[in-house]
């Protein structure tokens, strides 16, 4: 049987550190649940995957970067995809962006979407 | 009781190393699942949730797959079926005190019970014994991890 799947969709970035430690542990958890997960990052939110900014990023000061609760996800296999437009909105290249990160299109989160179980949004 | 590098680990049970689980026997083919010390070490000593998939139960769970889900300030992760089996039930003590996976890990802190579908084989690829102890302690030195 295939593992049913799960869309986060993520839109907060480094302003809003407080949100931006939830959304992974939530993926990191349905992956822990046997989950098929899969982020998506657009608005804000693709900040988070460039290189080297999501360790200045504390979500409680003195806790856990973002870049540790982002390996963490990533290390119980979560998928990373991040908007095109979006890097394109932070005058970004994909080259910029943590590696293991899909580039894909907006059409690909319905895509996604219309697949998962479960789609949420932070 | 046997403690290998500071971390008790009773020398009658069958352990599934990789993850830190332990397997023990309880009758026929029924088989009750927990977390070892070290994973009580690894979690940073404090659970904040054990959590059992409702539809889980019932259901047959391929050895590695997820049977519940353990939650702490430092960690979340899965606790892996240690052999292939249809899971019959949680322990519902943890939905009061999830912390009792630690506290008393090999007694009341048990998490689920599965109905093994091949036990005299599948626990072949578990470590017991004065064998198997000394592998996972040759584990723990490689991955330097004690509970001292």
């Amino acid at each position: 049987m295939d593992a049913d799947k799960i869309v986060i969709m993520m839109t907060s970035g480094p302003d809003t550190p407080r949100r931006c430690a939830t959304p992974f542990f939530m993926a990191t958890l349905a992956a822990a649940m046997d989950y098929d997960v899969t982020m998506f990052f657009t608005i804000d939110g693709t900040l988070l995957l460039k290189k080297g900014l999501a360790k200045t990023i504390f979500p409680k000061a003195g806790g856990k970067s973002v870049e540790e609760f982002l390996n963490e996800a990533l290390e119980a296999g979560v998928k990373m995809t991040a908007c095109t437009a979006s890097i394109e909105l932070h005058g970004l290249a994909a080259g910029d962006l943590i590696d293991g990160v899909k580039m894909v299109g907006g059409a690909s989160f319905w895509q996604m979407s219309e697949e998962a179980k479960n789609v949420i949004s932070f | 009781m046997g403690k290998i590098r500071g971390c008790e680990l009773p020398d009658d049970l069958y352990y599934y190393a990789e993850k830190h689980i332990w397997a023990k026997p309880m009758g026929g083919s029924l088989i009750r699942v927990g977390m070892n010390t070290v994973a009580g070490k690894l979690s940073g000593g404090k659970l904040n949730a054990v959590t059992v998939r409702t539809k889980n139960i019932g259901a047959e769970i391929p050895a590695g797959k997820s049977v519940a889900t353990v939650e702490s300030s430092k960690y979340v992760g899965p606790v892996p079926a240690p052999v292939t089996g249809i899971l019959k039930r949680a322990n519902e003590k943890l939905a009061a005190d999830p912390n009792l996976a630690i506290t008393d890990p090999y007694g009341e802190g048990w998490i689920v019970e599965l109905e093994a579908a091949a036990w005299e084989t599948d626990k072949a690829r578990l470590l017991s014994g004065p064998e198997g102890m000394a592998a996972y302690q040759a584990k723990l030195e490689a991955d330097n991890i004690s509970c001292e």
